[in-house]
């Protein structure tokens, strides 16, 4: 069976990407395959900086990137509940996928290994200079997917 | 495995894969540049070289391309390599009494966390008082205030952030969304800051500031003195702050009991206080009595011997300190003080003030002015302690120029150097509300901006018209 992949963002999905990938999924006869990943580089970053900049100790950092994480993890369990009612609600077949690790790997290992038809990103907004220095995740995995990707650019 | 296709131009790749070794050749290139170049009228070969070195850290200290223990530490590579102070002096700076105040400090606050007597406090206070939005903003950023004014404001913000995380999830606060999200966690952060000026323990770039003021000009600043100084700045920022905090994101809920609830369950799961909590705490205030009675001198004696009364009475084991504390700390703060004592002894900044302040620096208001500018501008993009390292050797030197004592322009950058409330890289309290993704880059920078602004006016307000009346002054 064909999937459709959503990409869940950690700072929220527009109602409007989500409604997208259900219709999209609805309209290609498709499953639904919602996939949210925690990153631990964030909580890494955090760590380095309490430790680097802050001289604080190894257990409080510890403790913060793991309120960190788990933060993360409960967002994600949110975000993939909100998906799943949307799904439900147009009658689409509906998996959700928590992953731990980069968010370029795991797409597409996900897309790879799901049999994902077409799948939806969220990328933030990027001034036009910054284009030349750096590729958001989203476009990276356009490049490397093997199936259709549809970008939608974070609002605000 | 698939592969993929960078189609960037293949000039724009190999620029971003050689930036870093570029950057460090170029720093290189620089450094040897400036060493090998005949000195300027009135600079000697060896200030020439402190300057260089002091170039290097600064570049290396804005930049975070190294640690900042890192980059102090190449200070104390380069300070005896090429013969800018002798190295049994440069290691001896070392022993500053203001590096074993803060590891002092750091120690103490390490075991008052270790205890789970700040949990408490925050818990208790943020349950006792927090019975209404407003009244729960306020403890959160009163109580970030308050508790930075015994322990590193760095420690506080971490300590407090999962504490707020759940209240903000217990009031089903949208991340990015809701303004009452906003405002718990700048009030936070904030409180952290503006709290972190009050004493020396806030954070170490005051007694780093001291530390480096003694060891040029001989002249200190006592615990209560400085407190007594920055006192009506802070009551006056916490007031300021609040105020724009509340303006800045109008409050969108109207029933906390949800935080209430959790902060109730939480607190009776720590249990009832402990003899480890009584005594850690009478040995925090005993400590804070010590400090305020002695005033300018034996700091690091108090704090020293307060570490070894916690292991006296077996408070905390020295496995529980190595997780509290950060050695980076003392190669950091050491190295601060060997970079400015090698800036000082060399001559160098006294020709730096000459050669970069020479002409205006007849009005010495107007330089208190421009100094505190400097330092609450470089604050907001690197670290406050860099900003102290930088800045008070040069300044301190500023005061024989001047007439105005050493001890004036060192509140100058010190004080300043704490007011970083406008982005993430300012200090690990912007940084760990923005990672919440309650707040974002530009709202922080928005709201902080302005309180940057009004922050350096009241503190030159203060210094203008309230140190006067202390006694502090010309």
């Amino acid at each position: 069976m064909k999937n459709v992949l959503l990409v869940l963002s950690t700072s929220g999905t527009d109602d409007e990407v989500i409604a997208y990938a259900v219709g999209r999924a609805k309209k290609d006869g498709a499953g639904l395959v919602a996939l949210y990943i925690l990153d631990p580089d964030l909580a890494n970053s955090v760590f380095d900086n309490f430790t680097d900049i802050g001289f604080i100790g190894d257990k409080p950092s510890s403790a913060l990137s793991e309120a960190i994480m788990k933060e993360y993890r409960q967002r994600g369990y949110e975000e993939l509940g909100r998906v799943q009612i949307k799904a439900m609600e147009e009658a689409v077949g509906f998996e959700p996928l928590m992953e731990q690790g980069g968010y370029v790997e795991k797409t597409l290992d996900v897309i790879a290994g799901m049999g994902v038809s077409v799948a939806v990103l969220v990328k933030r907004k990027q001034r036009a200079f910054y284009k030349y220095f750096t590729v958001s995740h989203a476009d990276e995995v356009k490049k490397a997917a093997g199936c259709e990707v549809v970008i939608f650019v974070e609002k605000g | 495995m698939s592969v993929e296709i960078d189609t960037r131009p293949i000039w724009v790749l190999v620029a971003l894969k050689a930036l870093r070794p570029l950057f460090f050749i170029a720093l290189a290139l620089g450094f040897y540049w400036l060493i090998t170049i005949e000195p300027p009228h009135g600079l000697s070969a060896a200030g020439l070289k402190a300057i260089a070195v002091f170039a290097v850290c600064l570049v290396l200290w804005v930049t975070n391309a190294l640690p900042l223990a890192v980059t102090s530490i190449l200070a104390m590579v380069l300070v005896p390599l090429f013969g800018i102070l002798p190295g049994k002096e440069t290691y001896a700076l070392f022993g500053n009494e203001a590096v074993f105040f803060i590891l002092g400090a750091f120690i103490l606050a390490g075991a008052v966390m270790h205890s789970g007597l700040s949990t408490r406090i925050a818990l208790t206070i943020m349950d006792r008082f927090g019975a209404s939005p407003r009244r729960l903003l306020l403890s959160v950023y009163l109580l970030a205030a308050t508790l930075s004014f015994f322990m590193s404001e760095h420690a506080v913000a971490a300590m407090l952030f999962p504490i707020v995380l759940e209240v903000a999830k217990s009031l089903g606060l949208k991340p990015g969304k809701s303004n009452y999200g906003k405002l718990l966690f700048l009030s936070l952060a904030w409180g952290c800051i503006i709290g972190g000026i009050g004493t020396f323990l806030g954070g170490a770039r005051v007694p780093l500031a001291v530390g480096i003021l003694k060891e040029i000009s001989g002249a200190t600043i006592g615990f209560l003195e400085y407190s007594v100084a920055v006192f009506p700045l802070v009551v006056i920022m916490l007031f300021v702050g609040y105020f724009m905090l509340t303006r800045f994101f109008p409050m969108d809920v109207v029933d906390v009991q949800g935080s209430h609830a959790m902060l109730g369950r939480r607190l009776k799961g720590l249990g009832k206080v402990s003899g480890v909590e009584y005594a850690t705490g009478a040995v925090l205030c005993a400590t804070i009595a010590a400090w305020m009675v002695i005033g300018r001198h034996g700091l690091s004696v108090v704090a020293l011997s307060s570490v070894v009364v916690l292991f006296v009475l077996r408070l905390v084991k020295w496995k529980d300190v190595e997780e509290y504390v950060n050695w980076g700390i003392i190669l950091m703060y050491g190295g601060a003080i060997v970079l400015g004592t090698a800036l000082d002894s060399s001559g160098a900044a006294n020709w730096m003030i000459d050669a970069l302040v020479g002409r205006w620096a007849g009005n010495p208001i107007a330089v208190f002015a421009a100094l505190s500018l400097l330092a609450i501008l470089l604050t907001e993009a690197m670290s406050n302690a860099a900003v102290i390292a930088v800045l008070v050797p040069v300044s301190v030197s500023l005061s024989g120029t001047l007439g105005i004592s050493p001890t004036i322009l060192t509140y100058s950058i010190a004080v300043p150097a704490g007011l970083a409330f406008m982005l993430p890289m300012s200090t690990p309290a912007n940084a760990i509300v923005v990672s919440s993704n309650y707040v974002s880059v530009k709202e922080m920078a928005r709201a902080g901006g302005i309180m940057v602004l009004i922050s350096w006016v009241v503190f030159n307000l203060v210094a203008y018209l309230y140190w006067p009346l202390i006694g502090l002054g010309r």
